[in-house]
């Protein structure tokens, strides 16, 4: 029992701490900056809490209570444990964000808070409904922090596009589970994978058609191949800290949920087994050429996104292989998130007011005047690039491999050559910052410590991550 | 069978007002339509006996929130000539109906080939308040409590991107 509520402590820390900071909204005695360093500090807390929680193998949190809806695995654990961390540091380089932009209140920090709760309800649960409500507190919560800034246009645009695209998404989740409840009388993970089991995955059509809506609801969130067109415009319109976020906290939570559901039952992998291995491919390969193409960072970045996606997706295919189930997923996610937040915090307070600087060529002779940043950058994007010895190899290593160990040969060929191709647009923004003149001076840009200082921590933990071992 | 008959007049019903909700330029029309459907879709819950659902669909959606609906609109005062002119509106609407139409073709194949399932009817107390309420807090305990951090997340919300902000400089 004591158990339990440790397990489950994280998320009661963070729900409280979002509640407690939307009535501290009202109050006018609350500054913001107060506001942010609470937030940080319950990020920070209940990180430490995740991590010192104890686990082996799955473990039903209050099974008779709560009857069996959420349970933690050393998986859900890690996955906890890269949202809390993308948190804390989403957090820092909004501190250092809105020195310059002059839009933020109290509530950020609540739904910041809010958004992360909704994520690690979705790491844990193992049922379609609180798997759609999860969802949903993470969307909505992530819907309003796109359009906070009600001035800017392309905010509103993307929060717009945003919000009816992931309707459409939640409405296909929806029908997903009702197809599947149809089927197997369950919504639960373990009787849907019981049902597959017993009766076979091509049996009935109904588990086929609702597990094929739930994962089209999952392929969008995610931005794979067919559903990646909102990506580019949301990222663009949303605030630079925030776009960090949904690049790496989101997806994590994403990919947990996604990796549970299918590892309900290896009858229900290996069924879409074939269909991941082209949506892998193509997210990868559309990913790059769409990457290639951008002038606008934050644009090549959530196009490099897609391709993540798409290696993340590779991960799902092996699935099967790994003894502990998605380890090589959570490694993957951990490494892409230190890179990606690491450039979105670096980014945080290098643009400058309303984003005024986002282009390569705003970049142009960075090392000149800012070494230290401009090395920072060349980390992380080396790290996504998958350069050793950086965390991103790592990771893409541990990916390939474990799709060898499956023998999806084609799939590892495939993804090495995409590695080779996305250098492309990553080594583009080193050329521009190493080897050209510097056309305006970046001296006054950099308005608060905390922005360096956490972006120093993760050039850290690019290298620290990759370190860390795992079984395969 | 009075039953089919039913459920046929409910489930078209539900789409038809589904369908005036996007095509009626109109909001006040919009939301008269969209009513049909929940009242549809109140039907088509007691048709599955779920008794409470039944009630609280018409009391809570169709009464409750229709009615903040219209009220909003209303407060709104739109006139027939401050409405947008949609010139792209019938193109956007072919081509979504080509675009869904695949889905619903897998819809309908999916349903066809859905295998022979026995059918019993309900116990007695099924979709009773006593019934819904036992269901909800001894198994779908997580749902009901998550569901009010959602709705909070949405209070929060409404009030960020609606409500008067003040600048901080």
């Amino acid at each position: 029992m004591t158990n339990d509520f440790m397990l489950l402590f994280p998320v009661i820390l963070v729900s409280l701490g979002a509640i407690g900071l939307m009535l501290a909204a009202t109050s006018r005695c609350v500054q913001i900056e107060q506001a942010a360093w609470a937030c940080g500090g319950l990020f920070g807390f209940a990180f430490l809490v995740q991590l010192a929680a104890t686990l082996t193998g799955d473990q039903a949190l209050y099974s008779s209570l709560f009857n069996d809806i959420l349970v933690v695995s050393p998986f859900s654990k890690a996955a906890s444990l890269v949202i809390l961390g993308c948190g804390l540091f989403t957090v820092c380089s909004s501190l250092s964000y809105f020195k310059k932009n002059n839009f933020s209140s109290t509530e950020y920090y609540s739904l910041l808070l809010f958004a992360a709760s909704g994520m690690l309800l979705l790491t844990m649960t193992r049922e379609l409904i609180s798997t759609f409500i999860a969802l949903e507190i993470m969307s909505l919560a992530i819907y309003i922090l796109v359009g906070y800034d009600r001035d800017n246009v392309l905010s509103t645009e993307a929060v717009m596009k945003y919000l009816i695209l992931g309707a459409f998404a939640g409405a296909f989740l929806t029908m997903g589970s009702a197809f599947v409840y149809g089927a197997a009388g369950s919504t639960k993970f373990a009787l849907i994978g019981n049902f597959v089991a017993t009766t076979g995955f091509l049996s009935n059509p109904a588990i086929l058609a609702g597990s094929f809506f739930i994962l089209v609801a999952f392929l969008f969130k995610a931005a794979a191949f067919p559903f990646h067109a909102w990506v580019l415009d949301v990222y663009d319109g949303a605030s630079m800290p925030i776009t960090g976020f949904m690049a790496t906290a989101l997806k994590t939570a994403i990919f947990a949920v996604f990796a549970n559901f299918l590892l309900a039952d290896s009858g229900l992998q290996q069924g879409w087994v074939t269909f991941l291995f082209y949506i892998a491919i193509l997210s990868m390969f559309m990913g790059n050429f769409i990457a290639i193409g951008q002038n606008s960072l934050k644009r090549m970045l959530a196009a490099s996104g897609i391709v993540h996606s798409g290696y993340l997706l590779i991960g799902l295919v092996a699935l099967g292989s790994q003894p502990v189930p998605g380890s090589v997923v959570a490694f993957y996610l951990a490494a892409y998130a230190a890179g990606t937040l690491g450039i979105f915090s670096a980014l945080s307070y290098l643009s400058g007011k309303g984003e005024q600087w986002k282009n390569f060529d705003d970049f142009k002779g960075l090392a000149k005047t800012k070494p230290y940043t401009a090395f920072a950058i060349s980390i992380f994007l080396l790290s996504m690039a998958g350069i050793p010895p950086t965390a991103g190899f790592m990771g893409k290593l541990y990916i390939i491999l474990a799709a060898i160990q499956t023998g999806q040969i084609t799939l590892a060929v495939l993804g090495i050559v995409s590695s080779i191709v996305a250098m492309w647009y990553y080594l583009r923004l080193i050329v521009t910052m190493y080897f050209h003149a510097p056309e305006r001076s970046f001296a006054e840009e950099c308005p608060s410590r905390i922005g360096t200082v956490s972006t120093l921590v993760l050039v850290l933990c690019v290298f620290a991550i990759s370190l860390y071992p795992i079984a395969l | 069978m009075l039953v089919d008959l039913l459920f046929t007049c409910f489930a078209v019903f539900s789409v038809l007002g589904a369908l005036g909700l996007i095509i009626f330029r109109h909001p006040m029309n919009g939301a008269m339509s969209f009513l049909v459907t929940l009242v549809s879709l109140a039907g088509l819950y007691a048709l599955l006996s779920a008794k409470l659902l039944f009630a609280l669909q018409l009391i809570v959606y169709a009464g409750a929130i229709m009615s903040l609906v219209v009220f909003v609109i209303m407060f709104l005062n739109i006139q027939p000539d401050q409405l947008p002119a949609e010139k792209t509106k019938v193109t956007y609407l072919v081509a979504g109906g080509v675009a869904v139409t695949p889905v619903a073709f897998f819809l309908l194949k999916v349903i066809n080939r859905l295998p022979n399932m026995p059918v019993s009817f309900a116990d007695e107390g099924f979709g009773g308040v006593k019934e819904v309420g036992l269901i909800f807090f001894r198994e779908w305990l997580v749902p009901f409590e998550i569901v009010s951090i959602l709705l909070l997340t949405a209070l929060v919300g409404a009030v960020v991107l609606a409500g008067k902000r003040e600048k901080n400089k």
